[in-house]
């Protein structure tokens, strides 16, 4: 249960003392509610408050580490149902499934291809996470082989069999390494169990057919009789519903009723999904799982072109809604632009942008839009907080490369800051400064009498 | 008698209703409204609000008989015990006798009845101020000799020791080169300006200011000065008995040089601009000196301290300080405690020696206004959560009690301070105050400050029209003109859209009094920004606005606001009109305060030291909040129930689609 | 073997109104099929907790003039049918579209300048080639949309068309052309619960019953603001059912229109190699922005591409399975 400011202050000193570098009390209290500061830093707190404030801090979903150093994998440690209401952590991890059943060729061709895919987007390397070793034939020897040449990429590892003799030669191929140990169910799970414990692996659990109060009572046996802590849930649900309906139970179950035994990841194999007899279908539902609770997501059909929508829609859920709403810097192009269009700029608050690119959009004319680094402030909060002034925009518009691409040196501000037209032509030699309507929905006549 | 509230009455019935004290009478069909009754027989009440019981303008007292009230919005519980009732929200239920007061009745009536006027007083004091910082001290000098050749200066220290028990008094240079003549040409006998320490070293040591000969005034004075983005106001107190002499006020002439605070830090860039703001701001203040000065026949050297209290930005430029990094993150500013400077210094039209105090501030956006605000309201001293908002340009607001304190800003713009507006104006003689729309003609009917013809509109003003656009529906809850060709004085003019609320020839000026669209947008983001604010305040200590025991509202809406309508337009949260109390201009009245009174120069010191201060800027949470205040009068309606009420009620409706459903959100995983 | 699980339904008091689009020949119209949505009173597909009696459909956009700036996969899925609405239109029908959403692009002044009379006629003759509901998008852009929008209103009388956008700079006359002919009104806002809600409150206040309005949030593209338009549908979500009355209107999302004007579906040439083959990539580019916005209350889903259509019909089928979960 989560305190707040008001009532962490009642238990501090109320000394004011600023030993913990705030200014007031309640000031550091308000920043131990946001957990932004640790509550360490008070030097006078009494043990009675450590301890209650300790207790509740604690996480409803527990992390799990797949892998070690440069190939760990973190998952879980989620606090919220929606990403508005604080923010997602960890993202899902993405997986592929490789088969014992391949040949040499057609394995180590497609681990090469997953180990080696790396796009960026907006400045991040997007990457798969690593590969799920399926367990094709029962046999020891080809499992071990194959897990083992997995474990020679920079990749996080999920090792399938039903066998506990199969996944011991798996687990002993890669000491060290704990991958996840797919899966412990109800007939199997001592075995399995006492093999994550030896080799310090997590463990997935499986239920049937989203039975989650099956799936508790086999994660209650497991934690009560095995002492394995790292569990993974699989409810066994395949299709569309039934796995939204298995996931959010366990979601809402973890962080509204605290019920520590479905605190625990989940994941998902889409490819398995009733339905999912194709690509599009596949990547369909796994695009399912990342936006609605999925931790790790094993997929069975390699495709750059999914894998990128993918990799894309899981860095759209996971950034942080806490963040001023903002779009990337730089030059938009709006209906096609030519040479001769009209060059506007703005901030990248996200309201700001949307607003003004709509409106020239509906203006049916083409123009350029420059979107300046305002760290997601609007046009008026940038321009009084120094975000958005003449220097910002100079700089912006010869970072931006648009010079190259327009012939005129023409560039029109909004109405808000008319006041540094002066100044802006002093950074912008020889540049005309445009003053614009001080709301987006002028933009329209504007463009028109620009143009007239 | 008392009057029944009967809920069936018998429809149709003839009834013969008397008027007094005129004597007419007629007979109406029971059900017949009193007002149409009061119209057959020749008599007429005044109307404002068209008929709809929401101006209180057409009370009447029914003496004898019964009647039926559709709504008693105006009046007491006692009013209505007494008979008072409306005429155009009473229906006649049997025989009546009636009386008519005389029209200057009914107003006051209708002001006094009208529980959601809140005055302020002038000025408060101290209960026991305790000595003043400067005093005039008589003394009867000994004249030397040539036995007694000790120097004018030891001497005068001497008889201050040995008649008021001033010891170590440190003469000002100005005091010293006029001691010997002053001495002399008093015949010995002169009174001693002295200084006995100030808020830093209350203990002293002491100062001589000044040595007058006892022919001349000996009163010494202080002033109070509020520095505000748009207005300045100065208040000349008496130093010995703390009595309020004369006040004065006037534009904040840094205007032309920007309208808000970050304008005025951009445009101080420059050192030489930095100095002309300076200077800008001393010039309008000693305006206002020299014309107390100049009515009360005093000499500048007798006022001889200053306390000041205004916003951050405002202390740094009247000070000369760099104001830069107030405006940059991490929003820095100078000092929070400024020290004392000569009056001479500053160049400030008093006198040169006397020591300038500029209040405490707490943060880059909030200041020593709101320190003096905060020490005027008194809620650092009481157990009750108190909300305290100052409704002036920068919208600054402090939330707490006598254990904790926590202050935001929120730039609300100068709307409500009458600047920013085509006809708006400060709240003074000729400001429209209070307006009322007859929903069905869209005429308004208006009063102003001191009953003059209308020159502009103050904000109480703004607050009370914008109130009655909503309720007839001249605009929508957006804020945008909706009645569309219902009026000629819903009109497009070159500023757009417009509603005319006097024509030129009934104005002073003689021209259209407006709002247009834009001031409403303005005033709209104003009040979002303010209710914004007190919104985040809250609930960044985990208190909902509703927790909030006590709002005391600070601002310069003149002596009154109108905390029906101000709830009205989503301005003030919806609580019992009785939490909220107006103070006025809190920025002066705890200035002056500070300067008559050194325990409470103390207190300001305190309260600043532990009001933990919010930044917005950095708050996400703030904008969310903006964009749902900005909407009459809130996005989501369910805070403003009694809104919800009068509209419906004035449209005749069941609440709108806004309307939330009965019951609380068990299952509301979200929001 | 089993444990006690603590119960995790929510008990929602509110409830999404129900918004029928198209009228049949016994209510006044031509249409042969009607479409019904919102009704429910839970979170999207979570059918344990409480009802979702109407299944969002797809719709399928049309334009009254062939589009000239379209990805070439579009122009070439689509072929000739796309310099004549009808025929697009039936051709969408055919393909499975379950309500049509008709553009009227040729009425902007850069882009035709068109007027009344042909927006009635091009209302028309999409109204005549097809049997299923009909949405009316003017130009955007506030003169012609008015002018448009009015005579479309006028000439499909009695269809219970739905016209669109509605915006807070126009929502009068929309609103009273919609009033004046019985049509509904797509109200549109800029990814922000707040302006969504104001919108509607607008709209209330001029009496427009709640059962002509649909909302459209804005939709943000995968790869460009998919995650705003997800939060703010959630939310908008949440607070209806929380019994917001203002948010209860079914939810109509563009999610083809967004996700063709990505660069990634724009073009096949001159782009990473990483990013895979173009057309899957932007069929699955459409697919995954309407699944995921379907996953937050989408009821209406706008698609651009005919082989994205039987994609996310399958996935709503999916969703809409009332399998038991324990």
């Amino acid at each position: 249960m989560a305190l707040s400011g008001l009532a962490i202050y009642k238990m501090l000193p109320q000394t004011n003392c600023k030993e913990c570098g705030f200014p007031t009390c309640l000031a550091f209290a308000m920043k131990l509610a946001a957990r932004q500061v640790e509550l360490s830093a008070c030097p006078y707190v009494s043990e009675e408050t450590k301890a209650q404030l300790d207790s509740a801090a604690a996480p409803p979903i527990r992390l799990i580490a797949l892998g070690r150093d440069s190939h760990k994998l973190e998952v879980g440690n989620e606090t919220v149902i929606f990403r508005h209401e604080k923010t997602f952590y960890h993202q899902p991890g993405l997986f592929y499934r490789l088969s014992t059943a391949l040949g040499d060729q057609e394995f180590s061709g497609l681990l090469d291809q997953i180990a080696s895919y790396q796009v960026e987007r907006v400045g991040v390397a997007l990457r798969v996470d690593g590969v799920a070793i399926q367990d094709a034939s029962g046999s020891a020897e080809t499992f071990a082989k194959r897990v083992a040449q997995a474990a020679e990429k920079e990749l996080a590892l999920i090792l399938i069999s039903a066998d506990p003799a199969v996944m011991e030669a798996g687990l002993k191929a890669v000491e060290g390494r704990a991958p996840l140990v797919y899966a412990a169910t109800a007939e199997n799970w001592e075995k399995m169990a006492a093999l994550a414990h030896q080799y310090g692996a997590p463990l997935a659990v499986r239920g049937k057919d989203g039975d989650l109060e099956g799936l508790a009572a086999l994660v209650q046996e497991i934690t009560s009789k095995a002492k394995a802590e790292d569990l993974v849930l699989d409810p066994g649900t395949r299709g569309w519903a039934d796995t939204l309906a298995a996931f959010t139970k366990i979601r809402r179950a973890a962080i509204k009723k605290n019920f520590r035994s479905l605190g625990y990841p989940v994941i998902a194999f889409p490819g398995e999904g009733a339905g999912a007899d194709s690509l599009e279908m596949e990547t369909m539902l796994a695009a399912q799982a990342i936006d609605k609770y999925g931790s790790l997501i094993v997929l069975d059909r390699f495709d750059k072109a999914a894998l990128y929508s993918l990799l894309t829609l899981r860095q759209n859920i996971y950034t942080d809604p806490q963040k001023p709403i903002q779009v990337t810097p730089g030059l938009y192009e709006i209906s096609s632009p030519n040479a001769d269009s009209p060059l506007l700029v703005t901030t990248n608050f996200s309201l700001t942008y949307f607003s003004v690119a709509g409106e020239v959009e509906g203006s049916g004319r083409p123009a350029w839009l420059l979107v300046t680094d305002s760290e997601g402030m609007s046009v008026l909060t940038a321009w009084a907080a120094g975000k958005f002034d003449a220097e910002r925009i100079a700089k912006a518009v010869r970072a931006s490369g648009v010079t190259e691409r327009i012939k005129h040196q023409k560039i029109v501000i909004p109405g808000f800051v008319a006041s540094i037209s002066g100044e802006l032509e002093e950074e912008l030699a020889g540049w005309e400064i445009l003053v614009g309507p001080r709301e987006a929905i002028g933009i329209p006549s504007f463009l028109r009498q620009m143009a007239a | 008698m008392a009057v029944g509230e009967e809920r069936s009455p018998d429809n149709g019935r003839p009834c013969l209703v008397r008027f007094e004290p005129s004597g007419l009478s007629v007979t109406v069909p029971a059900g017949t409204l009193l007002g149409d009754a009061l119209a057959q027989a020749g008599l007429s009440v005044p109307l404002p609000c068209g008929g709809q019981g929401r101006c209180g303008r057409c009370v009447v007292q029914v003496r004898e008989g019964p009647v039926r009230r559709r709504s008693a919005l105006r009046l007491s519980e006692a009013d209505i015990a007494a008979g008072w009732a409306l005429a155009c929200q009473t229906l006649v239920s049997g025989d009546l006798t009636v009386w008519i007061p005389p029209a200057e009745e009914r107003v006051l009536r209708a002001e006094a009845g009208d529980r959601a006027e809140k005055s302020a007083p002038e000025v408060v004091l101290c209960e026991e101020a305790g000595p003043p910082w400067v005093a005039a001290y008589p003394l009867a000098v000994e004249p030397p000799s040539m036995s007694d050749n000790t120097p004018d200066l030891e001497r005068v220290q001497r008889e201050l020791a040995r008649q008021h028990g001033l010891r170590e008094v440190r003469p000002t240079l100005p005091a010293l080169s006029k001691l010997p003549s002053v001495l002399r040409d008093g015949d010995w006998k002169v009174a001693a300006v002295v200084e006995r320490g100030d808020w830093t070293t209350p203990a002293g040591p002491s100062r001589l200011l000044d040595v007058r000969p006892t022919h001349t005034d000996q009163r010494v004075f202080g002033l109070a000065i509020d520095i505000g983005t748009t207005t300045v106001c100065v208040y000349l107190g008496d130093l010995s008995t703390g009595a309020l002499v004369a006040h004065a006020s006037a534009f904040n002439g840094q205007i032309e040089r920007g309208e808000d605070v970050i304008s005025r830090i951009i445009y101080a860039r420059q050192p030489e601009r930095a100095q002309e703001l300076k200077e800008r701001v001393v010039g309008t203040i000693n305006a206002l000196i020299d014309s107390m000065v100049e009515r009360e026949g005093l000499s500048p050297d007798q006022i001889v301290c200053a306390t000041v209290a205004g916003n951050t930005t405002m202390t740094h430029l009247f000070l000369g300080l760099e104001p830069h990094y107030i405006r940059l993150e991490p929003y820095i500013p100078a000092a929070g405690r400024f020290p004392p400077v000569p009056a001479g210094q500053l160049g400030l039209h008093m006198h040169p020696e006397g020591l300038v105090d500029c209040l405490p501030a707490v943060g880059a956006y909030v200041g020593g206004d709101i320190t003096a605000g905060v020490l005027r309201s008194g809620m650092h001293e009481q157990e009750a959560v108190t909300l305290f908002i100052d409704v002036g340009t920068n919208g600054e607001m402090v939330l707490g009690n006598a254990d904790w304190l926590i202050a935001c800003a929120c730039s609300a713009g100068p709307a409500f301070e009458g600047a920013g507006a085509v006809s708006g104006m400060p709240a003074v003689p000729g400001a429209v105050e209070q307006v009322w729309i007859d929903p069905r003609t869209l005429e308004p009917t208006w009063t102003t400050i001191g009953g003059e013809p209308p020159l502009g509109i103050c904000g109480s003003g703004m607050i009370s029209l914008l109130g009655e656009m909503l309720v007839t529906g001249v605009i929508d809850k957006s804020g945008r003109l909706a009645a569309d060709g219902r009026s000629p004085r819903i009109r497009v003019s070159e500023e757009g859209p417009e509603y005319v609320v006097a024509w030129a020839e009934a104005t002073a000026r003689g021209r259209d009094i407006v709002l247009t669209e834009t001031d409403i947008q303005n005033l709209l983001r104003a009040k979002a920004a303010i209710y914004a604010g007190a919104t985040v305040l809250c609930e960044s200590v985990g208190l909902a606005i509703t927790d909030v025991e006590r709002v005391l509202i600070g601002g310069g809406f003149g002596k009154h606001i109108d905390v029906e309508k101000a709830i009205l337009i989503g301005l003030l949260p919806d609580m019992p009109w009785e939490r909220f109390t107006y103070l006025g201009n809190t920025s002066i009245q705890g200035a002056y305060l500070a300067l008559t009174c050194q325990e409470a120069r103390a207190r300001v010191d305190e309260l600043a030291a532990k009001m933990t201060y919010l930044e917005l800027s950095a708050d996400n949470r703030f904008m969310e909040a903006f964009t749902s205040a900005l909407f009459i009068p809130h996005t989501d309606e369910s805070l403003f129930p009694s809104v919800q009420e009068s509209l419906a009620r004035a449209r005749g409706s069941e609440p709108g689609p806004g309307a939330r459903s009965e019951g609380s959100s068990e299952g509301g995983s979200g929001d | 073997m089993s444990a006690a699980v603590p119960d995790v339904k929510e008990i929602w008091n509110g409830r999404i109104v129900e918004v029928t689009l198209g009228a049949g020949p016994d209510q006044g119209g031509t249409r042969r099929t009607t479409v019904t949505v919102g009704g429910q009173n839970t979170l999207p597909f979570l059918h344990f907790e409480g009802q979702m009696p109407h299944k969002p459909v797809v719709a399928v956009e049309v334009r009254d003039q062939a589009p000239d700036d379209w990805s070439e996969l579009l122009v070439q899925a689509w072929g000739d049918v796309l310099s004549d609405p009808a025929a697009w239109a039936a051709r969408a029908e055919e393909l499975g579209a379950e309500v049509i959403a008709l553009s009227l692009d040729s009425a902007h002044p850069e882009r035709g300048d068109t007027g009344a009379k042909e927006a009635r006629s091009t209302v028309r003759r999409v109204l005549e080639a097809t049997g299923i509901p009909l949405i009316v998008y003017g130009p955007g852009q506030p003169d012609k949309d008015n002018e448009v929008l009015v005579a479309a209103a006028e000439e499909a009388a009695g269809e219970r068309i739905a016209l669109g956008n509605c915006e807070e700079k126009n929502y009068r006359t929309i609103v009273a052309a919609a009033l004046a002919n019985d049509q509904l009104v797509i109200a549109k806002t800029p990814i922000d619960v707040n302006l969504a809600k104001q919108l509607n409150v607008l709209i209330g206040d001029m009496r427009l019953s709640r059962d002509h309005i649909i909302m459209d949030p804005t939709t943000g593209a995968l790869g460009y603001g998919l995650e705003y338009t997800y939060s703010v549908m959630e939310r908008v979500r949440l607070a209806a059912l929380s019994g917001d009355a203002a948010l209860q209107q079914p939810m109509i999302v563009t999610a083809g229109y967004e996700a063709w004007r990505a660069k990634e579906t724009r073009t096949g040439e001159g782009v990473p190699a990483e990013w895979g083959d173009w057309r899957t990539r932007s069929l699955l580019w459409e697919a995954n922005t309407a699944v995921t916005l379907l996953e937050t209350g989408a009821d209406i889903v706008v698609l651009r591409h005919p082989d994205v259509i039987p994609l996310v019909k399958q996935a709503i089928e999916g969703l809409m399975q009332d399998s038991p979960v324990a």
